[in-house]
């Protein structure tokens, strides 16, 4: 592990150059670059969950804290491992002071591993209501934001619809998809006309809204909401033009029950996922998520979210102008 | 509202581009014959709970185990899970599985068993909704195929119609033991099931590497304009173990290598690195193409000089002292039953005219290693003087199976320095490098296949047959012929060195 202290990015690049040689690794394992974006509060939850995903999927890491933006001096430190405490590849944990945590791109730029695919994830914040306007979302090919994080919810997931291009993903879509594998497991066996749906979960909560708007998008119908304070959503259920109801629900911390008219009750594993596993998910399909696409036009009404460009312009945005 | 059209099966939760929901077959049974054996325990009940764990079985999936000896059948089946598992083990996905865990007790002459096990799945259909559907793998010695398959016959539980679902088969190789053999063995199951029903299990198949050679050659542009005769000087297939034959001489020494290896795997993987395009990634498209390579298939003229067998003689293995094969246990003194087959193939098609084929396989071999190397004809010309590329050997494009499934590409390399020399140099691509999740286990891909009814990784009885075509002429010739001898922890019998060496070639050290 190599630690610099008020350095530049010439010496970053230079010192994991060096740190890979030692390690007497190369570039050619990696698929893809991981850009994390977090705050000194959120760091060691981010540098957890992506060291959790890169063992699934071999990246480079790339860390960058950015704090105090209206500091006087603009500085860098670096903190560069391999095959380390941060998993099996290579990381460089950045902490940006000053106007420099503005300009990030320019020391993240050149570390990015040649032509292989960069995702930027938001850790444990709020997205950025206009991904634009944070140039490390602006360089990645795949964009993974957590709404869940937002004191409203609901609300930052209609932002998402309104800023989406394609290739833009959340964490709390990642949180439906053990609840659509079971759902849609359920269907594999039922051929019947469906008159309605209901979900069970607490207000203002992103993986219900967004479990809601993908059924709407599948089914045609728009499901009841029905108020239960929990942790998450508690259950979710389709009913049949026969009378019978299709039902996914907890039976414990670790299992689903299935009910499906007709059959037995069925209980299945089902647990609440760790933030690396559910990365770890997202980081496996690189490609725009057309399922996702078509919720969130399910969600806001919107139209045509699929045929927007994928590449977005910077918009050069100064908080401190604003604030 | 958008609903199911009338007479079709459209589930209006499944989307082709939702990636995210995994393939899961619908409710069913798989009943295990031979489920306390040694395969069960090994490769198929951790695969189920590997496939569990996963989420890819349906709700209410049902484990039937069928075996002679009763013992508790769910702790022996647990502690297997647990001792095989290659994901994490987690208490209440066993408990999940374990509820669908049934055992029915008996020998295959026993009618009365059968009857329980027939009532067992038709009282499965009201209390776990598996709508008649059962795939019955016998993993079980191919001796007992055909009581087993009668009993199916009599109780009616290979009847799709009768059952209400459907009933498939699973087959272990060997698939009979030479053409007429395997298809009296077609005959027999195909009687018993449907041909469509019937997966015939060739384990290399399910490997991720070997799936993969299919997306190699035929998503990327730059393998296929050289993938022939022109540019490929020959190819060498290697399946080598290091281990002996351990205690199943009754099965080995009536076998060897070549039936054992030669014949279904080494040929397979033949097929695929040989194959033409085919028009579609289906079953039907796939099977076409390989079809049309076995059939392609020339074995040497003269098999006295491109066909060597042999068999290991006591020596050093891994710093350990190992038995000769006469004297492992069960072993006859003066059996000629070959542990080692080397031979060249020749496929008589446009494409790989005068390209020969090196197979071989053997048993106490240095290493355990399956490869697939393409080696490549020289430069036409080198404006090098002859000091300068004296380390340059062929460009070689190598496909690992096991173990450290990946890929190396070999090819010439300036040395750094102030003098003009090229060496040969490896790059290498390793699948737990650049996919560290931990691919499925051949067993659990394949396990899963027969549950979904893709027959894409399975080969079908013709291509058995066309493959007993190859390996008959063969095995009538090395009757006549002492198997050559080697020391075990050697690369084989000299005499498969000396098969290349008349060619000018030498193998490749895997």
């Amino acid at each position: 592990m190599t630690t610099l202290w008020d350095t530049t990015g010439t010496d970053v690049v230079k010192a994991l150059a060096k740190a890979r040689r030692a390690a007497g690794g190369v570039t050619s394992g990696l698929a893809l670059t991981l850009v994390v974006a977090a705050t000194e509060r959120t760091v060691a939850e981010a540098e957890q969950a992506a060291s959790v995903a890169a063992a699934a999927h071999p990246a480079r890491l790339i860390i960058v804290v950015r704090r105090e933006i209206n500091g006087l001096d603009p500085r860098l430190d670096a903190e560069i491992s391999v095959g380390d405490r941060l998993g099996p590849g290579e990381a460089v944990v950045m902490r940006m002071y000053g106007r420099l945590a503005l300009h990030a791109e320019s020391v993240v730029l050149p570390l990015l591993a040649p032509d292989v695919p960069v995702v930027t994830w938001w850790c444990g914040e709020a997205p950025p209501n206009i991904i634009a306007q944070d140039p490390l979302g602006v360089l990645a090919d795949r964009r993974i934001t957590d709404c869940s994080q937002s004191p409203d919810p609901i609300a930052a997931l209609e932002q998402r619809a309104i800023d989406y291009a394609p290739g833009d993903t959340d964490l709390s879509w990642t949180r439906t998809t053990p609840w659509r594998a079971h759902l849609a497991g359920a269907f594999d066996v039922i051929n019947e006309p469906v008159v309605g749906a209901t979900i069970i979960g607490p207000p203002g909560d992103a993986t219900g809204a967004l479990l809601a708007g993908w059924l709407q998008s599948r089914l045609g119908l728009a499901p009841e909401m029905h108020i239960q304070d929990g942790p998450g959503v508690a259950e979710v259920s389709v009913e049949l033009a026969t009378g019978g109801r299709v039902c996914v629900g907890w039976h414990d911390k670790y299992t689903a029950v299935v009910r499906r008219p007709g059959l037995p009750d069925r209980l299945m594993p089902m647990r609440r996922r760790p933030t690396g596993e559910r990365l770890a998910e997202e980081l496996r399909h690189l490609d725009p998520d057309q399922p996702y696409a078509a919720t969130l036009e399910a969600i806001t009404g919107l139209t045509g979210l699929p045929q927007r460009s994928p590449k977005r312009v910077h918009q050069w945005h100064d908080p401190a102008l604003t604030s | 509202m958008s609903t199911d059209k009338p007479g079709q099966q459209i589930n209006p939760l499944r989307d082709p581009d939702d990636r995210r929901l995994p393939r899961v077959p619908e409710p069913c049974a798989l009943v295990i014959f031979g489920a306390t054996g040694d395969l069960s325990r090994r490769k198929l009940i951790p695969a189920i709970y590997d496939l569990a764990n996963r989420g890819l079985l349906p709700p209410g999936f049902v484990t039937i185990g069928f075996a002679r000896d009763r013992g508790n059948f769910v702790d022996i089946a647990k502690q297997a899970a647990q001792e095989g598992a290659r994901t994490t083990w987690r208490e209440e996905v066993w408990e999940r599985l374990a509820e669908g865990v049934h055992f029915v007790a008996g020998t295959f002459e026993d009618d009365a068993a059968f009857d329980e096990l027939a009532a067992t799945l038709t009282r499965l259909n009201e209390s776990h909704g598996i709508a008649g559907n059962a795939a019955f793998y016998l993993a079980i010695p191919p001796v007992t195929f055909p009581l087993v398959l009668k009993q199916m016959e009599r109780t009616k539980m290979a009847d799709n119609e009768a059952a209400g679902g459907w009933r498939r088969v699973v087959v272990e190789k060997p698939f009979g033991t030479d053409l007429p053999s395997s298809q009296a063995l077609n005959t027999l199951v195909d009687d018993v099931f449907t041909p469509n029903d019937v997966f015939r299990i060739d384990h290399y198949l399910g490997k991720e590497t070997v799936q993969n050679l299919l997306a190699l050659r035929f998503a990327n542009t730059f393998f296929e304009p050289v993938w022939n005769g022109l540019y490929v000087d020959s190819v060498q297939i290697t399946m080598a173990e290091d281990v002996g034959i351990g205690t199943r001489a009754g099965f080995y020494d009536k076998t060897g290598a070549a039936r054992d290896v030669l014949q279904n795997h080494l040929l397979q993987l033949l097929a695929l690195t040989a194959m033409e395009e085919p028009v579609s990634f289906d079953a039907e498209s796939i099977r076409t193409e390989k079809l049309k390579v076995l059939r392609a298939i020339a074995l040497p003229e003269n098999p006295a000089t491109h066909a060597v067998r042999g068999q290991y003689q006591q020596g050093w293995c891994a710093g350990e002292r190992v038995l000769g094969y006469h004297d492992e246990q069960g072993v006859a003194k003066d059996s000629t039953t070959e542990t080692y087959a080397a031979v060249q193939l020749n496929v008589e098609t446009r494409r790989w005219a005068g390209v020969p084929f090196y197979l071989r396989t053997g048993k106490r071999l240095p290493r355990r290693v399956t490869e697939i190397a393409v080696l490549f004809r020289e430069a036409p010309h080198l404006p090098f003087s002859n000091t300068d590329t004296e380390q340059l050997g062929q460009n070689q494009l190598v496909i690992r199976v096991q173990p450290d499934e990946g890929i190396t590409l070999k090819f010439g390399s300036k040395v750094p320095g102030s003098q003009m020399e090229v060496r040969d140099v490896a790059m290498d691509f390793l699948y737990g490098e650049s996919f560290t999740e931990k691919s499925p286990e051949a067993y659990e891909r394949l396990v899963l296949d027969v549950l979904l009814g893709d027959s894409t990784l399975f080969p079908h009885a013709e291509e058995v047959a066309a493959s007993w075509r190859v390996i008959d002429p063969l095995q009538e010739f090395w009757s006549q012929v002492p198997p050559a001898l080697y020391r075990a922890g050697e690369w084989g019998p000299a005499a498969a060195d000396g098969m290349l060496a008349q060619d000018g070639r030498t193998w490749r050290r895997p």
